[in-house]
């Protein structure tokens, strides 16, 4: 594994979170209006369900400039569509294991379960995300490589 | 061979199927052959130097193949684990094909190199093989096969490849991906990618970029792969295919393994048994998850 | 203009050294990985000169399997366009063959047909193309057959063909000639030229004895014969995957798309395409005029071998082989050359081709 580098001075990253409207948006609202207060980093896009999220959402984050991604939904047994987690709870653990093949540090993608009620838990995957992804740093590897092609000029 | 090729002559004669797929001696080697007269039956072949997946033409992407009528199809035990995948998938009704089930200690890399079985020459999905002749089939040809000549396989170079640290594999894989053009061919010569319109090609929105630099290449490859988790047979058709050279059988390989030791599921030739992704079980596992 | 010299090895590898001294790019067969394909060097020795034909042709270097076209940048409601350079950083192009460099000069034809493409003539113009004749490569090899040939210097500036301690050097054209003459330390008097000769027989014997074809007969037979059953079936084991046509030095279909990046700005991309898969021809109304693999190929067989020649002269293809080497599906273009050469002409009144 990479060493844990060095984080760059004033580096803040951004991190792009899929979350399910039933569960982990609910969670995430309830985190606001307690006022807990968490890392600013991260921007929440909300579908109905971890079972429609893609793992292409999760690529186009990372080139269209994310330096980690969140996905998180209902826990097991409490999904609003019965089946929608489990799916993609196999279709999530085949991404994770492919990027890393592909030498992608499977740190910058954190999957959670976070229930409508777990404001804290929310809060505490946010704060660890950006910590984790800080020390990361900023995935230009990702982001760079529209200039290599097989041209050798 | 001749059992082969009577039989082929057979069901032409009698009408059971309106062509038989297999392989011939092309001007450069073995190639797909697609016998319509009984008297062409003769053409068949089937030698160390059959190695295309014949299934790939059941594949419902190509018109023309299905126009000719009822097929009958040539196929090693690796070649009948694609026709099952397409039954299971619905692309495939069992009785609108006859399966010629062939025993097969193995073939070699290229279809137009030599036909000696070295640890050499051999494919390299090919020596870790297990199944000498195919379950899935309506008749069973040939004489029995040895085991194919053992030696480095897919599953050596991939722990090679995992033993590297996570750097070093971006290194090596920015590296091979930065070569490939997007030709698509991995998806055209594969049985299993028969999406009347590809992700890939869809524009409108368009979430993998069509241009060949290594961002646009990396989403395909990435797309390519988790489809095909699950329902990959291994045949190593993609790689072969790929004109750059890439070595895309290895990464089909790294999720078919992911599949096994996760969901217990091994390729199989049974068009019962179920595929693992589009299914879940209540207890998978789920130590990456928060 | 014309003339003749002499390079040795070691002068080779001195002429190597100068120009990357002196900044120019030198690219050269290179392998790598057990594959060879036209790559940087700094030293000659890094190159594969007697190797293998490259498995990529000469076409990356010139049209890229993606380049920008432009870049654009809004704010407010203007948009401001970023020109990508036209011209470019000189490149020697060291141990071309004979096949890929005629390409060149073959594709000339459509890049400057109905719109000078300034991204490919400015590479032209950079580049030096330094061929070395070939002695045949193998059985799918036919470059002579299509009127050309191992030791063709079509599309060359300087044609060096191997003989004993170096190259004897043909000098082809004008860009050949200031080539050897800023280089005169590397150069000496012309010698060997027997010895290349009888090279040059060999390898056309060699080449010749793949295929042999008359390509107006077969460019008449194909104006006159669009519908023929001939046809019918080539498509049959033909996968549609466009592997001839990302290796084939002379095929050149593009697409063209736009990259945004954020939602005030991005890049006009051109990516290579190819004829041969499904959704090349689909028009918007989803009706595909060729809707299966028959079609498609039969296009391929008629744009290389009559289409294009009848516009712009030249056939559409060097003889590389590469199409039939790397086809997985075995389809051979020798074969189907032979065939349509053998077939009888029956030209209908009044068609011309």
């Amino acid at each position: 594994m990479v060493a844990v580098s060095e984080s760059r001075e004033g580096f803040e990253p951004r991190i792009t979170a899929f979350v399910c409207n039933w569960c982990t948006y609910t969670g995430a609202d309830l985190a606001g209006t307690s006022r807990l207060q968490m890392a600013p980093n991260v921007r929440i896009i909300r579908l109905p369900c971890t079972g429609r999220i893609d793992p292409l959402f999760i690529v186009k984050a990372f080139e269209r400039g994310a330096d980690g991604v969140i996905v998180s939904g209902c826990h097991p047994a409490d999904c609003h569509y019965s089946e929608g987690n489990y799916h993609a709870r196999r279709r999530f653990a085949l991404f994770r294991e492919l990027i890393e093949f592909l030498g992608v540090d499977p740190r910058r993608v954190t999957f959670s379960w976070v229930s409508a009620s777990e404001g804290a838990k929310w809060r505490d995957v946010v704060d660890a995300t950006a910590e984790t992804v800080r020390d990361l740093g900023p995935f230009d590897a990702y982001r760079q490589p529209a200039g290599r092609t097989a041209c050798a000029s | 061979m001749r059992e082969l090729r009577e039989l082929a002559k057979k069901l032409l004669e009698e009408g059971t199927v309106s062509v038989v797929i297999g392989w011939e001696e092309g001007p450069r080697g073995v190639r797909p052959a697609f016998v319509t007269s009984p008297e062409d039956a003769e053409q068949l072949v089937f030698n160390s130097r059959s190695v295309h997946n014949l299934a790939t033409y059941l594949n419902p992407r190509r018109p023309q193949v299905r126009r000719l009528g009822k097929p009958a199809v040539v196929v090693k035990a690796c070649d009948a684990a694609s026709v099952a995948a397409l039954i299971r998938e619905t692309q495939l009704k069992r009785e609108d094909v006859v399966l010629i089930g062939v025993r097969c200690g193995g073939v070699v890399g290229r279809p137009d190199g030599p036909a000696e079985l070295t640890p050499e020459t051999v494919a390299r999905r090919c020596m870790d093989c297990e199944k000498r002749e195919p379950a899935l089939c309506d008749h069973l040809v040939g004489e029995a096969q040895p085991a194919p000549p053992r030696g480095e396989g897919l599953g050596a170079r991939l722990g090679a490849l995992e033993a590297m640290p996570l750097s070093e594999r971006w290194a090596f894989w920015a590296g091979e991906l930065a070569r490939c053009v997007r030709c698509h061919a991995c998806r055209e010569v594969c049985p299993l990618c028969f999406c009347e319109r590809c992700v890939a090609d869809k524009t409108v929105p368009q979430w993998i970029e069509s241009s060949p630099h290594l961002r646009g290449n990396l989403a395909w490859q990435m797309t390519r792969a988790l489809h095909q988790a699950g329902r990959c047979v291994g045949c190593g058709e993609c790689e072969r295919a790929c004109p750059a050279g890439i070595p895309l059988a290895l990464i089909n390989r790294k999720l078919q393994q992911a599949v096994a030791e996760r969901y217990n599921f091994k390729v199989s030739d049974d068009p019962g048994v179920p595929a693992p992704v589009g299914a879940f079980r209540l207890d998978d596992p789920q130590e990456f998850i928060r | 203009m014309s003339g003749e010299r002499f390079l040795s090895t070691e002068r080779g590898e001195r002429l190597v050294a100068d120009l990357t001294l002196s900044g120019v790019r030198v690219y050269a067969p290179v392998e790598a990985q057990g594959r060879t394909e036209y790559g940087l060097i700094k030293d000659l020795r890094e190159a594969a000169l007697g190797g293998p034909l490259p498995g990529m042709s000469l076409k990356s270097l010139f049209f890229p399997p993606t380049e920008p076209l432009f870049r654009w940048r809004q704010s407010g409601s203007e948009v401001a366009l970023e020109a990508v350079p036209t011209t470019f950083e000189p490149m020697v192009i060291l141990g071309v063959r004979p096949c890929d460099a005629a390409s060149l000069a073959v594709l000339d034809g459509v890049m400057g047909w109905d719109y000078k493409d300034e991204l490919w003539f400015g590479r032209r113009q950079a580049a030096t193309i330094l061929t070395i004749a070939c002695p045949g490569f193998d059985d799918a090899c036919f470059c002579s057959a299509v009127g050309l040939g191992p030791d063709a210097s079509k599309g060359s500036d300087l044609l060096l063909v191997p003989v004993e301690g170096g190259y004897h050097v043909e000098i082809v054209s004008d860009k050949g000639a200031a080539l050897v003459k800023a280089h005169p330390a590397c150069f000496s008097d012309p010698r060997g030229r027997e010895s290349a000769e009888a090279f040059r027989q060999q390898a056309r014997r060699r080449v010749g004895s793949n295929l042999e074809i008359d390509p107006h007969r077969v460019r008449a037979w194909l104006a006159g014969h669009f519908e023929d059953r001939f046809f019918d079936g080539l498509g049959l084991r033909c996968h549609g995957c466009g592997a001839c046509a990302s290796v084939c030095p002379t095929c050149h279909c593009f697409d063209i798309v736009d990259e945004p990046e954020g939602l005030l700005a991005g890049t006009r991309r051109r990516h290579w395409d190819t004829c041969q898969t499904g959704k090349f021809t689909v028009h918007a109304s989803g009706h595909n005029p060729r809707a299966d693999q028959n079609p498609r190929f039969r296009q391929r067989v008629m744009h290389k071998f009559w289409i294009y020649p009848a516009k712009f002269g030249d056939v559409l293809c060097t003889g590389c082989g590469r199409c039939t080497r790397a086809c997985p599906a075995g389809q051979n273009l020798l074969e189907i050359l032979g065939q349509l050469d053998r077939q009888p002409q029956q030209i209908p009144e009044g068609m011309t081709s």
